[in-house]
């Protein structure tokens, strides 16, 4: 979709990364995907986001050179409305999650190891921290400074429910994979392993696949 | 994203791959606003045919399991050129009811898999010849139940401190 209006080559991001136009277009689709079907937050990624807003912004700055009632116009622009729409679409998944789960969202990134790569953007993590402050002051004026004062704590990080990660998703396979563990349901069951051809279709529990979902190697759908 | 046919009669095309005439591959929301604007005809793809289209029933009907379907999106491109340019298939009326058809007997087998995989505890399936659009129909649905079934098991037993949630 991105070729019939673009007329850049390769488009680098700010951080400096260069990514072909085919392959931003797919990586775009298959985050939002992967965010709208994964029960935990997933890696924020940086450089497709600025690639896709870059990328936007190139486009409606050629719109405004273009000929008036020029078909190619109203194709551009139909164009820039299916991206904005996805581009919001995965944004604000993002933002729901954040809020579902915000102190374990920002557990897990102050526990971060160096190098590990982010679950939240700069402007993710501020609003995040926004959001629990916020939350810790609502509580408080509500309801804790009124109770008895060995009661006025409540930790967020064990009374907020944690992402369900053993929900079941559906997957397409990228890249061929051997040996996944499926764990038994009941006791009577034993787990067993399977292999995921690549273009195969799967239903299974999240926990086992988290890995290959932030790899690329399956797609969820 | 599905790319459709189309053909543009007019002289208003000026795009540079649009040539009056001549046909021209181009994605399908494209291909629909188009013709919606009168700017051209759709080209319906091969599998669109009686023909081929009561193969493809009578063979699903005799499957036990889901056969592959011409294309990973038979029911919204059926839909949609159904919708926007029934004057450019032939037999549309046929297409319809024998698309249906299939997609009923596909849909059903999709409910019986859905529920021997809940009864049977399963913990994975291979689902290699669904479509997206039969995966959605049920998807949602399934997955919650399952989840739920899920909770309820592991609540039976008083576990180790993962899920349960003190105060």
């Amino acid at each position: 979709a991105f070729h019939i209006c673009c007329n850049i080559g390769r488009i680098s991001g700010l951080s400096g990364r260069r990514i072909p136009r085919f392959h931003l277009q797919r990586a775009f689709f298959q985050a939002w995907l992967n965010e709208k079907f994964a029960p935990e937050l997933l890696e924020s990624k940086p450089e497709i986001i600025e690639c896709v807003v870059e990328q936007l912004d190139h486009m409606e700055a050629n719109l405004k050179r273009a000929k008036r009632g020029d078909l190619k116009v109203s194709i551009h622009r139909m164009e820039i409305e299916r991206i904005r729409y996805v581009l919001s679409s995965y944004l604000r998944c993002r933002l729901v999650k954040i809020e579902k789960f915000f102190p374990h969202v920002l557990e897990k990134e102050k526990s971060r190891a160096e190098g590990e790569p982010s679950i939240l953007s700069p402007e993710e993590f501020a609003f995040a921290k926004e959001y629990m402050a916020n939350t810790e002051i609502y509580l408080k004026n509500v309801a804790l400074k009124h109770m008895p004062p060995n009661l006025q704590k409540v930790s967020l990080l064990k009374s907020v429910p944690r992402p369900n990660l053993d929900s079941f998703v559906f997957l397409r396979v990228l890249e061929r994979q051997e040996n996944i563990l499926v764990e038994p349901e009941t006791d009577e069951q034993r787990e067993y392993t399977i292999d995921l051809e690549e273009g195969s279709q799967h239903l299974i529990r999240y926990k086992t696949v988290a890995p290959l979902v932030a790899s690329g190697a399956v797609q969820l759908i | 994203i599905s790319r459709q046919v189309l053909w543009c009669p007019s002289p208003h095309c000026y795009l540079g791959p649009f040539n009056p005439g001549l046909p021209v591959e181009v994605p399908v929301w494209l291909a629909i606003n188009l013709k919606q604007r009168q700017k051209c005809r759709l080209i319906p793809p091969e599998w669109m045919d009686v023909e081929k289209l009561e193969e493809i029933r009578d063979q699903e009907r005799k499957e036990d399991t889901f056969t592959p379907m011409p294309s990973p999106y038979y029911m919204e491109l059926t839909k949609l050129l159904l919708n926007y340019a029934s004057d450019n298939i032939p037999k549309a009326d046929e297409i319809r009811t024998l698309v249906k058809e299939t997609w009923d007997t596909r849909l059903a087998k999709l409910r019986l898999s859905a529920d021997s995989f809940v009864r049977q505890q399963e913990a994975h399936a291979k689902l290699d010849n669904l479509t997206l659009m039969e995966i959605n129909t049920t998807g949602t649905f399934l997955t919650q139940a399952l989840d739920h079934m899920y909770k309820l098991r592991t609540n039976l037993q008083p576990s180790e401190s993962a899920h349960s949630q003190d105060f």
